[in-house]
């Protein structure tokens, strides 16, 4: 298993060595200088050249690519270009806004996904089954942003039963220090336990909208490899005869048909990660979420090339780290795979 | 999902209408794509014959209601003569929402074929070829798939300046590599199965044994990707168009566009929201219901 | 203040001669307030007794960019900044352009323009507990005056490098409470651009602690919000700054003018880049105020009897129509008149802007400094295909540009308006082609080469003089990209004699020939037709009712010690 492990670690360092190659070239390929972009409107040639200089952009391409490889080593991700900020720095304080929206659209696609799922392959070809395949066709056919244009519109702007947008009330003045909201309001020094409560209340609160909107695609496909797997599972011999055996359905269900109808969903909901964090750019658009999502659009048309580069470098890491973990995981659920 | 569906599909012996003729009876026994080519055929007949359905130039203004306080602006909410309502500066909604299907097919259908073919033509090469060429390419097609497809889709569209044809080949460009992925999973499939070592054995040419041998076998896959990529397609299109990056002319009725130019209207006129939205809705659960339908009834072996 | 836009001030060039004033009382040099901008009424009615207490939660559309007044360039950064640090003089709360004392009692200039002498107020503390007295003043002066190469190269040093530097030589402190600064050349642009919050006095100890002037900006935390960050005198102080998320500060207890301390015990800036996501926090009650909202946004508050929306009264911006004459066919003055008739200013003001704007009928806001009525072409697209048909130009096609990802106080939809303007002119026979591109860095630095015949942008205000739109903004020359010294490449229009009527103006001592030469540039304009001004906007503010005490301004110069939270 641990060889297993390091086998496909060091498997990844080509493709992210590759990515790292390709996001560098992709970038500088667009046309528009960043030299331009921090001068603005009035730069005189000889300024434009100055900036191009401080930057290392006249260095040849070759010499700048292994400049910022030898940085990213050492854990230097560069300044951007707009603010002059070390892109590590702002990628994680806009990080856990993002993760803390992806772990909370994940809780919910497998949270009512998989009960989903199972509700439908229980009354599989009746109206059930019915209703939750109509509803999950509707799930990967709505764009995030119209479902979450329609969530706001319905809980925020006729019912005003849940914010809009933004992370916390900005009346509570949170204190960010991990900045995950539903953590901080733990931390906050001075605030009593209801405060706290309060705080984590609210935060939760405006969670739940963008969650929906993000989750509505994963929901759609884990309640449908749910359905499909456990039906598959459930014609199987065994479950047959342990239905013959006469044990509780309830037995069956859970010691025959979960343990094994698991496997294609963990596998479907390692995938999903992948695309939840690019979800998550257009739903941290709609919700005015402030997150890496929307940054690094902006980045791009900026050509802020180190932000560009390392953070979807970074996304691309999580993306084969966590299909490794699913891997792993098929091992523990599954004892007949043996990795060597 | 769809890679497990690679299928060997061989031709039954004593199949009446071969292949094809038995996938296309049990489509049309099937009801949920039946519904799909409903929709579907909503969404291409609005395309199509746009200028007759609609009442109106999608790029006009329109004076307000006659009800409406003098110096009012849009919008306006739907009435008789404005369906759907009218826009901000007094256009008719439901006249952009129908040019608007006409947008969405060419720039949908488009990516969908170029990306099969850029997709079709890597995915061919490397598993015809094997191999190290195989091992290359599969590697670019991971680096590809690690990054978040509709980043890539903005850095092509900021790549190659704004327009429909561009957006239309970095939809194209983010699904290729899953068909890529999935020809060469099938051709590799294919390259090990029995007839094609027999037709190897007698010596039948590598051209003409792929051409004529593996391709057909290895497209029911495709298809049923390609249909369901027409889906995400519709979706990536009006999500580029909802990032601000859709085509440069503001009087192109795209869906997605319309809808980020509404979405300040939220309050006031949701219908302005509700109705591109649900026009990419009606587009999208089409193409997913015919996918699904021909995922069925192509793979003889899929039974509900 | 400011869109992010760096041009050669003229200022910058020590061109403007100061009327030689010689006395105690605080004169606005050479821009009396403008009196279209009318001061508009504080929110609070007289009889009401103000309430201490209280945080105020402010929104605003960006993060601040420093915590160092002298290196900021945005205006996001200077209204957080107006509320800690003050200069030696500022704009009289209300008013455009009325200069006052502020850390400073009076002032006298010089017989020869050339010496500002300013008596200094006693007693003033900065927020670290040190004086504030003439060497306090000359260690800031003498730092702008010798910042690091390096923050230069950083581009955080636009008003330094156009508005000072050039202009002063050297200050001299004369007693504890005396400071002399000696100026290169005559500059009657001296005074108001010294209440700019770049030229705002910082405490020289908080300066040292804070290694503001380290060559190495990494180290230096003055300016990144660390320690001894921006440590003024001003009625709040500055508490903590969290990048992309918010500035928090607090009441100055022991602030020098005790009739005007601050009400509230604090204020927290918080970031909201959208106008929608604003107005959803303000309606749920999540935030106090908001410094701007979108004029439909600020139509929904003014329906809203929950709100309150304000009215700045005055404008300090202008949306252009921008023409470059070296691309065809605007070479002809016939077809720079006939766009200027084809477009209807009036109906994009009440469909974009909720009727919250004025058209323009000049270069510059009404009611500026030597401001004149041009009676520039309005909508008649008769008389535009007239133009067009005496022009004989027959290929009507070019290029028109619009940046696809901001929105401006003086442009809050682009799109809508590139659309409706496009609309005009096709209206006339013109065959424009509409192209798109990203604000930054391709909008910016194509339109500012020349490269675009036809686009959409804007001027918001640095101070409220003619000089700043006729010259800085648009149409004054300038050192070139090649480093000759010309026209402005972004409109490439070339006319000797304006610039000649504009070089004298700024360098005439007398207020009356100065306004005669501006106006003869103006009329050059009008002659010319260089760029089709349409309209000067007035971007809402709006907060909750029990909201009191605020003092709006156009300059967006706006102190909040006076505001106060009534009972709610």
């Amino acid at each position: 298993m641990t060889k297993y492990i390091v086998r496909r670690l060091l498997g990844a360092i080509p493709v992210l060595f590759g990515l790292s190659i390709v996001l560098f070239a992709f970038i500088h390929l667009i046309p528009g200088d960043p030299a331009t972009a921090i001068l603005g409107q009035h730069a005189t040639a000889q300024r434009i050249a100055e900036m191009r200089e401080y930057l290392g952009l006249d260095d040849p391409l070759p010499v700048q690519y292994v400049d910022y490889l030898a940085g990213l080593l050492q854990g230097d991700f560069g300044r951007s270009f707009i603010n002059n900020q070390p892109v590590l720095g702002e990628f994680l304080r806009r990080f856990p806004a993002t993760v803390e929206l992806t772990i909370a659209a994940m809780i919910f696609a497998v949270g009512v996904g998989i009960p989903l799922g199972r509700f439908a392959a229980r009354y599989a070809q009746r109206w059930p089954d019915g209703a939750v395949t109509v509803l999950s066709l509707l799930g990967i056919s709505i764009p995030v942003f119209v479902l979450g244009l329609t969530l706001q519109y319905i809980f925020a702007v006729q019912l005003k039963v849940l914010p809009a947008s933004s992370r916390i009330d900005a009346r509570l003045q949170l204190d960010l220090q991990t900045n995950f909201v539903l953590i901080d309001a733990w931390l906050h020094a001075g605030w009593t336990f209801d405060e706290k409560v309060d705080a984590f209340v609210d935060g939760v609160r405006h969670l739940v909208l963008p969650a929906i909107a993000l989750g509505s695609i994963p929901l759609a496909i884990i309640t449908r490899i749910t359905r499909a797997s456990v039906i598959e599972v459930a014609n199987e011999d065994y479950v047959r005869t342990a239905r013959a055996k006469g044990l509780t359905e309830r037995r069956i269900d859970g010691r025959h048909i979960m343990r094994n109808a698991w496997l294609p969903v963990v596998t479907v909901i390692g995938l999903q990660v992948g695309g939840l964090l690019a979800g998550a750019v257009i739903t941290e658009t709609v919700f005015a979420w402030n997150g890496v999502g929307r940054w690094i659009v902006d980045a791009i048309g900026n050509r802020d090339y180190f932000v560009v580069q390392s953070t979807i470098l970074i996304f691309a890491l999580i993306f084969l780290m966590v299909n490794l973990i699913v891997d792993i995981a098929y091992a523990f659920l599954n004892p007949r795979i043996r990795y060597a | 999902m769809a890679s497990g569906t690679v299928a060997v599909v061989r031709v039954a012996p004593r199949a009446s209408r071969g292949l094809w003729g038995d996938a296309w009876r049990r489509l049309l026994r099937n009801r949920p794509a039946l519904l799909g080519f409903v929709f579907i055929g909503v969404f291409v007949g609005t395309a199509v014959f746009a200028p007759l359905l609609a009442p109106h130039d999608p790029g006009a203004l329109y004076p307000p209601p006659p009800d409406a306080s003098s110096g009012a602006t849009g919008p306006y909410p739907p009435r008789p003569e404005h369906l759907m309502g009218q826009d901000l500066q007094g256009r008719d909604e439901f006249t952009r929402v129908v040019y608007g299907a006409r947008i969405s097919l060419l720039v949908g259908l488009g990516s969908v074929i170029f990306g099969v073919i850029i997709g079709g033509f890597v995915g061919a090469i490397a598993g015809a070829a094997g191999g190290r060429a195989d091992n290359v390419l599969m590697r670019v097609v991971d680096v590809l798939l690690a990054i978040p497809g509709i980043l890539l889709a903005i850095g092509i569209v900021a790549w190659l300046d704004r327009g429909l044809p561009q957006i239309t080949i970095a939809v194209a460009v983010t699904n290729a590599p899953i068909f890529a992925r999935l020809l060469r999973g099938g051709l590799l499939a294919i390259r090990e199965s029995d007839y094609v070592l027999a037709a190897r054995s007698v010596g039948v040419p590598t051209r003409r044994l792929l051409l004529r041998h593996m391709l057909p076998n290895s497209l029911t896959p495709i298809i049923v990707a390609a249909t369901l990529a027409l889906a995400t397609a519709i979706i990536d299109v009006a999500g580029l168009g909802f990032l601000g990056l859709g085509p440069p002319d503001p009087r192109t009725p795209e869906w997605g566009t319309m809808l980020t130019d509404s979405t300040k209207f939220l309050r006031a006129a949701p219908y302005l929201i509700f109705f591109p939205g649900l026009a990419i809705v009606i587009s999208a659960v089409g193409f997913n219901l015919l996918g699904d339908g021909l995922r069925e009834s192509l793979d003889p072996r899929l039974k509900k | 203040m400011r869109r992010t836009r760096f041009g050669v001030l003229l200022v910058a060039a020590g061109l403007l001669v100061g009327a030689c004033t010689t006395g105690a009382s605080p004169t606005p040099a050479a821009t009396p307030a403008p009196t279209g901008a009318a001061t508009p009424a504080p929110t609070t009615a007289p009889e009401e007794t103000p309430k201490a207490g209280g945080t105020l939660i402010v929104a605003l559309p960006g993060d601040i960019s420093r915590t160092d007044s002298a290196l900021i360039d945005d205006s996001n950064s200077s209204y957080v900044m107006n509320q800690v640090m003050e200069g030696l003089v500022g704009l009289k709360p209300g008013s455009a352009s009325e200069v006052i004392p502020v850390l400073s009692e009076s002032w006298t200039i010089s017989e020869d323009a050339l010496t500002y002498t300013f008596k200094l107020r006693t007693g003033v503390k900065f927020h670290d507990g040190t004086d504030f007295n003439a060497d306090a003043v000359k260690f800031n002066y003498d730092r702008w005056l010798n910042i690091p190469d390096a923050y230069s190269k950083l581009e955080y040093t636009y008003y330094l490098d156009v508005a000072l530097r050039p202009v002063v030589d050297s200050v001299t402190v004369n007693s504890p409470t005396e400071v002399a600064i000696k100026l290169t050349a005559p500059n009657s642009a001296f005074l108001t651009t010294q209440t700019l919050v770049p030229f705002f006095i910082s405490s020289p100890a908080a300066l040292e602690l804070g290694k503001a002037s380290d060559p190495d900006f990494a180290n230096n935390t003055y300016a990144q919000g660390g320690a001894g960050a921006m440590t003024g005198t001003g009625p709040f102080k500055f508490k903590e700054w969290v990048p992309g998320d918010h500035v928090t500060l607090e009441r100055n207890a022991d602030y020098w003018d005790a009739t005007h301390a601050a009400y509230l015990d604090g204020i927290v800036f918080r970031v909201f880049p959208d106008s929608t996501s604003t107005l959803n926090a303000l309606q749920a009650g999540e935030i106090d105020f908001t410094q701007t909202l979108s004029p439909i946004d600020g139509k929904t508050v003014e329906g809203d009897a929950t709100l309150q929306a304000i009215d700045r009264g005055g404008s300090c911006n202008l949306f252009n129509l921008s023409i470059n004459q070296t691309h065809k066919p605007f070479d002809n003055l016939k077809i720079r008149q006939a766009v200027a008739y084809a477009v209807n200013k009036q109906s994009i003001i009440d469909t974009f802007y909720a009727g919250q704007a004025v058209v323009a009928d000049n270069w510059m806001p009404p009611g500026f400094f030597s401001y004149k009525a041009l009676n520039l072409p309005t909508y008649d697209p008769e008389k535009a295909k007239a133009l067009i048909a005496e022009s004989g130009v027959t290929d009507l096609s070019f290029d028109f540009w619009y940046p696809s990802d901001v929105a401006r106080p003086y442009m809050p939809d682009p799109k809508g308006e590139f659309e409706a303007i496009l609309r005009d002119l096709e209206a006339v026979g013109f065959k424009p082609n509409p192209k798109t591109a990203t604000w930054r860095p391709d909008y910016l630095s194509a339109e500012a080469g020349g490269d675009y015949p036809l686009w959409l942008i804007g001027w918001t205000c640095d101070w409220a003089g003619p000089d700043n739109f006729l010259s800085t903004a648009f149409f004054g020359y300038r050192e070139r990209s090649d480093n000759t010294f010309g026209p402005n490449e972004e409109f490439g229009y070339k006319n000797d004699a304006m610039w000649q009527a504009m070089d004298n103006a700024l360098k005439t001592n007398s207020l009356d020939k100065a306004k005669e030469y501006w106006q003869q540039a103006q009329d050059f304009l009008a002659a010319d037709m260089p760029s089709v001004p349409m309209l000067s906007s007035k971007p809402p503010a709006a907060a909750q009712l029990y909201v009191k005490g605020f003092v709006p301004n156009s300059t967006l110069t706006e102190l909040f010690n006076t505001v106060w939270l009534a009972d709610h």
